[in-house]
């Protein structure tokens, strides 16, 4: 018998020494026909060729004998499946249980992986995708600090040997006219060649060409698949329609297909000579002009990653050289990130961490189907003893066994992947918070090679504990009559063990990100939240002739501004109006700009420490409740005309005035045409708030809108009167300030706060439900156990009852037997938890991953959940009849 | 345990079995003795020879050995396992039943 299955054995796993002796076997044979022809007077020739006809053909009887290998393998296999699936219809509650704990523990396992595959596995769609890298310049951490590249400073960076080519990308919103309404366009201007360095061929139409981008070519756009199918219904006679923008007619000559967009997502595509302001000629000559926050570049094929990181620090020195007034000339370097990785610098880690989180519960789920099958092991000890005495091998039994937990694991696989498909879109949402790379997470055959493995895996691993655990003895189990002899109680308790030290270290987790969040969402952030409602609103580039002097340009800006929130104002009920460039917990930020003190010039080629920049109206610090400790707010006399001020935030005014006031010094973030310093005078210092929740102050200088008039400016609006409301008669008082004025995305402060903290509530939500579904399982087991136990010492309960024990005393025991794995569990948990919860510290806000007020809360509800599993067997052995125990001896 | 097989197929393995029965045998030589007995009334066709001989080792009824052949070569000799002669013993009753009935019938 044992032979046998290792024949099979060998016909799966040693084909090639099946044949080779089957090759000699049939040779024999034909030999041996030969020399009996030779025998019988033929020529040996003759001999030969009789022989072989005789034998028939040598490929087909090689077949047929290869049908009879495989045939015997597959029709045993489908016995034991046949076999397999009886068993568990017999047992359909048992069969439900597993397979539903498999499908929650391998669907959230799935889950996570397809979004691990789409962000950080699969390779970008584009042709290039392994070659592109995303430049950056600055002062030491080139994140930190990226100054951005100027057309100039792209043009140098060309010269790296390494790189085939490098490109540019900035992103502007411009007004598309021409159609229905106006339409504000989110733009990429990029280099002519953009498309074709990353490698993205237009579904219809054209991409750039050279041409495109001299100076003063006609203006053509590239539509992105989403704004076509949105905007025009995916009608492919777009290509050719000319609209206006910036005053210029614009044709569109190409529609790009559905791939995701880097770095970020825009409407249309121009050429560099389409944007009025990256195709200025000033601008172009001006070194320091530097509107591009990243380039891209592509690798020369041949070129490995250190070495064009080398070309690059060479062109960097030589800038710096070169242009001292424009560069930093300490520690100035440039970098490079693969685009693959820079997409999801983000994300990694929060998704590394919940798919370690995912495999936590993976193994409490193991853990616990193990635990079920030991226990029905126990029951189905008699069944196995019986096969066994009527002749099957242990082999065999051991084969069915396994069989039948695959069963149970690739079915709950299967339910697994309808959790991972049913949570796609959910998942989709929040990793599009992190990166743009969300849309490409799909169940593709990566995840379902993932399921299949994990399952199958998992089925081995639940499979082989009980399994070699079982006995298939002819004899003790049938003499006893059927009563379970032995219940694998080592075993079983130390699965236990394993499951409460697997969840507390989830649990933890869970606690950890829980009270990171809690923490988040009581900050004070120093300003008001409730009753303010914010939108954007976005003057059309081409709403004064462009060719208007700049500073009258300026001038009607500010007045445009000030008229409109004059009617915002007006509005009853409307208590205050601020304008500004953005506001608190918003996704756009501030922008960076150097702060240089006229009394404390810097040494020659050092630049100034670069600090936030924020444009705000007269009311807005009153708007926000931002409470103005020296000096004074801006006025209605903070024109472009008068002298030019700024204020202040308290860490500016620590950092750069120590044990000074600030109020009347001058500061500069710039320098004007000239290359002269514009020095401004610090009116006041505000408060320190939290612009982000999770991020301490910065040090942050605001400039007047009424002097720096941006042309997409955000609004906030302070109301006691229903929000919706507000924001009707809002909308009525801009169409009647200027129809062509888009203003949108209205949302209450308070709800932009609640989404500034979407991501760390996701992912504490997702380690949370995992945790919980860890405590679910964990207790289910411990239950189980203890349950199996009290059944298995009836007659003991019986007897010690009989002999005079108290019903409390047997309760006791029960308890103590269950809490005691418990305690054991925890021990080993918390010793786990110490050791991994480093890893949180990125997730973390102002907790400590030892935080002991979370390590004791997660004890308590551990210990007081194990005491509640505990309690309802331990009940039962309590009521045990002593009499009818003692009778069923 | 067997697979349901047509007469032919069945009868072959009955064949196969019970030449072995007499001890160790390789291919060559089940096909000679299988001859020699039927008075070369049953020609064993190696078409069907091997395959059947190899879906017997599969179902564990014979089990095969490398070992030297009178001309001392190299040969696969097969033989009897247990369940081989429990079912050699079955298969020939079966076979008689249906001889002696196919016989009353033909008598009829």
């Amino acid at each position: 018998m044992i032979r046998h299955l290792s024949t099979r054995l060998r016909s799966l796993f040693r084909r090639d020494r099946l044949e080779r002796e089957l090759d000699v076997e049939l040779k024999y044979h034909i030999d041996m026909l030969i020399e009996q022809n030779v025998r019988a007077g033929m020529s040996d020739l003759e001999a030969r060729r009789a022989a072989l006809r005789v034998f028939g053909p040598v490929d087909g009887i090689k077949d047929d004998v290869r049908d009879a290998w495989l045939s015997r393998f597959v029709e045993t296999a489908a016995q034991d499946v046949r076999y397999g699936l009886r068993n568990l219809r017999r047992n359909p509650g048992f069969a439900l249980v597993v397979m539903l704990t498999m499908a929650l523990g391998i669907g959230a396992n799935s889950a996570i992986f397809s979004v691990v595959n789409g962000v950080l596995l699969r390779p970008l769609p584009f042709r290039n995708g392994d070659r592109i890298v995303v430049l950056r310049q600055g002062q030491g951490d080139t994140v930190a600090n990226n100054m951005g590249f100027s057309p100039k400073d792209i043009d140098d960076y060309r010269q790296a040997r390494s790189f085939s080519d490098v490109v540019e990308f900035h992103n502007m919103f411009f007004i598309l006219l021409g159609r229905a309404e106006p339409e504000r366009v989110s733009s990429g201007v990029v280099s002519a060649n953009f498309f074709d360095v990353l490698g993205i061929t237009p579904m219809y139409g054209r991409s750039f060409v050279p041409a495109d981008e001299a100076h003063g070519a006609p203006a053509v756009l590239v539509l992105s698949y989403k704004y076509w199918q949105r905007s025009f219904g995916a009608d492919p006679k777009v290509v050719g329609q000319v609209f206006r923008m910036n005053d210029r007619p614009h044709t569109v000559v190409g529609v790009l297909p559905p791939v995701p967009q880097y770095p970020l997502e825009v409407d249309v595509y121009m050429p560099t000579s389409a944007c009025p302001f990256r195709s200025n000629p000033k601008n172009v000559e001006n070194r320091q002009f530097r509107l591009m926050q990243t380039a891209f570049a592509l690798v020369r094929p041949e070129v490995r990653l250190s070495k064009s990181q080398a070309d690059l620090d060479l062109v960097a020195a030589r800038l710096g050289k070169d242009h001292p007034d424009d560069y930093p000339q300490t520690n100035f370097r440039a970098t490079e990130t693969p685009l693959k990785q820079d997409l999801t610098r983000d994300f990694k880690t929060t998704l590394l961490i919940l798919l370690g989180t995912a495999g936590f519960v993976l193994l409490i789920v193991c853990a616990s189907v193990a635990n079920l099958l030991l226990a029905r092991m126990v029951r189905r000890e008699r069944e196995l003893s019986v096969r066994a005495a009527l002749g099957a091998s242990r082999q065999r039994l051991l084969r069915q066994l396994l069989t039948e937990s695959l069963l149970l694991a690739v079915s709950g696989g299967l339910l697994g992947l309808i959790v991972a498909a049913a949570t796609r879109s959910l998942l989709v949402a929040y990793a599009d918070r992190y990166t743009s790379r969300a849309i490409e997470i799909s169940i593709d055959q990566n995840v379902l090679l993932f399921t299949l493995v994990v399952s199958i895996l998992t089925g081995l691993v639940f499979g082989t504990v009980p399994a070699w655990s079982a006995r298939f003895d002819v004899a003790p189990a049938l003499r006893d009559g059927g009563r379970a002899t032995h219940g694998n109680r080592g075993l079983r308790s130390a699965l236990i063990v394993g499951q409460v030290a697997a969840s507390f270290m989830l649990l933890i987790a869970a606690g950890l990100t829980l009270r990171s969040l809690m923490k988040l969402q009581s900050v004070d952030p120093g300003f008001r939240t409730e009753n303010l409602l914010t939108m954007r609103a976005d003057l059309s580039f081409n709403k004064w002739p462009l060719n208007m002097e700049r500073r009258l340009r300026t001038q009607k800006t500010a007045d445009y501004w000030t008229e409109f929130e004059g009617r915002l104002r007006a509005i009853p009920g409307v208590l205050e109006v601020a304008g500004s460039s953005t506001f608190p917990l918003n996704e756009r930020g501030p922008f960076s700009n150097g702060l240089q003190r006229e009394s404390k010039p810097l040494p020659p080629g050092v630049q100034p420490p670069q600090v936030d920049y924020r444009v705000a109206s007269t009311d807005y610090f009153k708007t926000l409740g931002q409470p103005i400790v020296a000096g004074r707010a801006f006025t209605t006399g903070d024109t472009v005309d008068a002298p030019g001020v700024v204020i202040i935030n308290q860490s500016a005014a620590r950092h750069f005035w120590p044990n000074e006031n600030p109020i009347g010094t001058h500061i500069s973030g710039g320098t004007n045409a000239r290359n002269e310093p514009v020095w401004l005078t610090v009116v006041g210092v505000v408060a320190d708030i939290r612009q982000q929740l999770e991020q301490k102050p910065h040090d942050e200088v605001y400039v007047p809108l009424g002097q720096l008039p941006f042309s997409s400016t955000n609004w906030v609006v302070h109301s006691n009167r229903p929000i919706d409301q507000i924001a009707r008669e809002v909308k009525a008082a801009a169409r009647a300030h200027d129809p062509d004025l888009p203003v949108a995305n209205f949302r209450t402060l308070a709800e932009v706060r609640s989404s500034s903290i979407e991501k760390p509530r996701v992912t504490a939500s997702l380690i949370g439900i995992f945790a919980l579904l860890a405590l679910v399982i964990t207790a289910a087991g411990i239950a189980g156990v203890i349950a199996f136990s009290v059944n298995q010492r009836t007659q003991e309960f019986g007897i010690r009852m009989a002999l005079g024990a108290p019903r409390v005393g047997v309760l006791g025991m029960v308890l103590r037997e269950g809490l005691t794995l418990v305690a054991i569990g925890l021990v080993i948990g918390m010793a786990g938890a110490l050791a991994l919860t480093q890893v949180l510290q990125t997730l973390l806000f102002e907790v400590q991953p030892t935080d002991s007020l979370t390590f004791l809360g997660v004890s308590t509800v551990l210990l007081m959940v194990a005491v509640v599993a505990c309690l309802l067997p331990a009940r039962r052995a309590a009521s045990v009849d002593p009499m009818i125990a003692l009778r069923a001896l | 345990m067997a697979p349901k097989s047509d007469l032919l197929q069945g009868t072959l393995d009955l064949l196969i079995l019970r030449t072995l029965a007499t001890g160790p045998m390789h291919g060559w030589g089940i096909s000679l003795r299988i001859q020699q007995l039927s008075r070369d009334v049953l020609q064993i066709n190696q078409g069907s020879l091997y395959p059947a001989l190899h879906r017997l080792e599969q179902q564990g009824l014979i089990e095969a050995e490398w070992g030297n052949s009178e001309n001392n070569r190299q040969a696969k000799f097969y033989q009897l396992t247990r369940e081989g002669k429990k079912q050699l013993a079955e298969e020939t009753r079966n076979w008689e039943r249906l001889a002696d009935a196919v016989a009353r019938v033909l008598a009829g």
